[in-house]
């Protein structure tokens, strides 16, 4: 079985966002970047599939700027055998990344596209599925568990109020969420290795994908500042307050 | 004896909100957080200005009214607590000396209030695009009076240096109540005697830091953090004069645990795993940072960490590849302390040698602390970088806590007599407070105690400030 997982650079889960002085987006600049917490859960359970002998091969793939080789490194890092950027400088809609990845699934032919349910910068939640829409495959989004059985895959979601069990015929597209497992740490020795490990560089041209952009954005504005509070003496004083405001 | 006219004056001087005779209140000011030491006061004074400190220290200038400053509570060596061993004193709290705080980027200083924690002076700076490079567990509630007093450490020592390499002008409020004002960011000015450096780790023997004037730095925005597994300090040693070297002098950190400590971290502390499948003697944590993007680093220390692993100097090892991952690593290393409480009885070192020294050092503390206290658990941890180590000794499986703390004089003196042999200090980072005064008359030159005692008594000839530290 061969599994194809698509990862992302984003900024860092750690780093406190700003907007940009010109309302235009967030400040990228100088600001630590990694692989998408969601995408990981995903290259950790390819190679937890491959250590328990379901899967042979892993392929990490991105689509994004030149420094997203760190990512695919990364992955690489944790074990996964090969990488494919597909570079491209400036916004990666949804759409258009999954079409990206339609087409090289058509080349790679894996069994199994294992990626986060979302990835922080965006919060979109959209590639997976549009995927699978474009691919014809089934989707089971959300895992929290994922169980290879002869020719198909049982996948537990996460869902309002519960889990639900999904059986899939593969090849099919998955999405992490949080629970499925905690990530590796990357090894010297594998960090090491992964450096030999070969990355494909390709451009959208070579998939015939357009990445023009479908959405303008129009403003980016930090959330409100909380204001601060007023401390009171007494109940009576805390009731009449509320009062005052209005909201009792 | 302070009695209710005293009580009286400082309330007329500082209002409600700047007093409190309330025990309950007063208690977590008098007790170090650990319980080792428990003292008592009558008053706590939380001034809110300079001006309120000169007044206070005025009135007990002229009452004979003893004070001890406190900052955080975060000390280890009882020098913040009133009250002990007898003494009738008031505590001087800085927590409401907290408003001013002033970044000068261009100036790559800032000036703060002293009751002003360290962690929000380093987010301030942040917001500037610069570091306040001092870092230590404590840094959410300890503060700048306190770290100045105490000329504290932390982990960034070897790059950045101690608080008095990063403390460029103070201004306080001397015994008789004036006030010395040197609040200059000046990087040179030689005139005379360097009088704000007496104040720095003076541990508020000499009057009460207000005010304050810190270097910064340009902010660390690539950071590279490794958790390397090694057989011996030796070649931790070996790793941090080659790390110097290869990555152009930006080792900003250089740690070293046991395997031991790691495994108490590793049992009693939730959410905590050793990132290394191997198991291996020690473990170094090391960060290189630089304030620019600079891919020749990343490819020169991938080289570094090839070489070191060819050698065998790094029997195994991990890179942060997120800083959740980065935080992960120095959750291990921060932990160290808390987890060696749920062990047991632990006696405790927080000394310095030459950093060429450190591994002979712990050999030869090892083998001397086997052959007086047979299946003690040595788990000396720490900055290796800087040279030094908190030389800690953990009680011996399943003996008495009590009987084997009952060992803290005798094992101390065993190995600050090994420090003062290894040309090092028996207090790196802690200071003296209550807890080493006799080690430090024991040990110190009597040339060095009677200029500190001089200096003493020039500037508080009525023994108010403090009177429990150092001497």
């Amino acid at each position: 079985m061969k599994i194809m997982v698509p990862v992302k650079r984003v900024v860092d889960y750690n780093v406190k966002v700003r907007v940009k002085s010109d309302n235009t987006g967030v400040e990228l600049a100088n600001v630590k970047m990694s692989m998408n917490p969601f995408d990981e859960i995903a290259v950790e359970e390819a190679i937890r599939l491959k250590e328990a002998g379901k899967a042979e091969e892993i392929v990490v793939v991105s689509v994004g700027p030149k420094l997203a080789q760190e990512t695919i490194r990364t992955g690489l890092a944790m074990g996964a055998d090969r990488g494919i950027l597909v570079e491209h400088d400036g916004e990666t809609e949804p759409l258009a990344v999954a079409k990206t990845l339609k087409a090289i699934v058509t080349e790679e032919n894996p069994d199994i596209v294992l990626l986060g349910k979302q990835a922080i910068d965006g919060d979109n939640n959209q590639t997976g599925q549009m995927l699978a829409q474009l691919l014809g495959w089934p989707q089971g989004t959300f895992a929290s568990e994922v169980a290879p059985e002869d020719g198909s895959l049982s996948v537990t979601r996460e869902i309002d109020g519960g889990l639900e069990t999904v059986k899939l015929n593969l090849p099919a597209v998955v999405t992490t969420d949080l629970r499925l497992n905690e990530p590796r740490y990357a090894s010297l020795p594998n960090i090491m290795k992964a450096k030999r490990k070969p990355i494909d560089m390709k451009t959208p041209a070579d998939y015939g994908v357009d990445m023009g952009t479908r959405l303008t954005v129009l403003k980016v504005e930090e959330p409100p500042q909380r204001e601060a509070g007023i401390m009171v003496e007494s109940v009576e004083d805390l009731v009449s307050k509320l009062k005052e405001k209005g909201v009792i | 004896m302070l009695d209710q006219r005293h009580i009286d004056a400082f309330t007329d001087m500082l209002g409600a909100k700047g007093t409190t005779i309330d025990q309950e209140a007063i208690y977590p000011h008098v007790r170090e957080w650990r319980d080792k030491f428990i003292g008592k006061a009558p008053i706590l004074l939380m001034p809110s200005s300079t001006e309120d400190v000169r007044n206070i220290v005025r009135y007990c200038d002229e009452h004979h009214i003893a004070i001890v400053p406190q900052g955080g509570n975060t000390g280890l060596v009882g020098g913040g607590i009133a009250g002990l061993e007898g003494r009738n004193e008031v505590i001087l709290s800085t927590k409401r000396l907290n408003k001013h705080i002033s970044v000068d980027a261009e100036d790559f200083s800032v000036t703060v209030d002293a009751g002003v924690t360290v962690s929000a002076i380093q987010s301030a700076a942040a917001e500037h695009g610069l570091l306040f490079p001092l870092s230590l567990a404590s840094e959410g509630s300890c503060t700048a009076g306190g770290i100045v007093s105490t000329n504290a450490g932390g982990v960034h020592v070897i790059r950045y240096g101690t608080t008095r390499a990063l403390t460029l002008g103070l201004e306080a409020v001397l015994p008789n109540g004036e006030v010395f004002s040197d609040l200059s960011s000046l990087r040179k000015d030689n005139t005379g005697y360097a009088l704000n450096q007496l104040l720095i780790g003076a541990e508020g023997t000499l009057g009460v830091i207000t005010r304050i004037t810190f270097k910064l730095y340009p902010a660390e925005m690539q950071k590279h953090t490794f958790w390397l597994g090694v057989n011996t300090p030796q070649d931790a040693l070996s790793l941090f004069s080659s790390a110097r070297t290869a990555s152009g002098d930006r080792v900003s950190v250089f740690e070293i645990l046991p395997h031991t400590g790691l495994e108490f971290v590793l049992e009693h502390i939730e959410g905590t795993q050793n990132p290394l499948d191997t198991a291996c003697n020690w473990y170094v944590l090391m960060e290189v940072a630089t304030s620019a993007a600079d891919k020749l680093l990343t490819e020169s220390m991938d080289d570094w960490v090839a070489k070191a692993f060819e050698q065998g100097l790094i029997k195994d090892g991990a890179v942060a590849q997120s800083e959740t991952q980065t935080s992960a690593f120095w959750k291990l290393r921060e932990s160290m302390s808390e987890a060696q409480k749920y062990v047991g009885g632990s006696i405790k070192h927080d000394i310095s040698v030459p950093v060429s020294k450190i591994p002979a050092f712990i050999e030869e503390a090892t083998a001397l602390l086997a052959e007086h206290f047979p299946s003690c658990r040595p788990t000396p941890f720490g900055h290796l970088g800087d040279g030094n180590l908190h030389f800690n000794v953990m009680q011996p499986e399943g003996a008495d806590k009590a009987e084997y703390l009952a060992n803290w004089e005798e094992m101390n003196r065993l190995i600050h007599d090994l420090t003062i042999k290894y040309g090092g200090s028996i207090s790196a980072e802690h200071g003296i407070g209550t807890l080493k005064r006799e080690e430090l008359a024991r040990t110190k030159s009597n040339t060095a105690l009677s200029m500190m005692k001089a200096i003493k008594q020039a500037i508080d000839p009525k023994g108010i400030m403090n009177p429990g530290s150092l001497f």
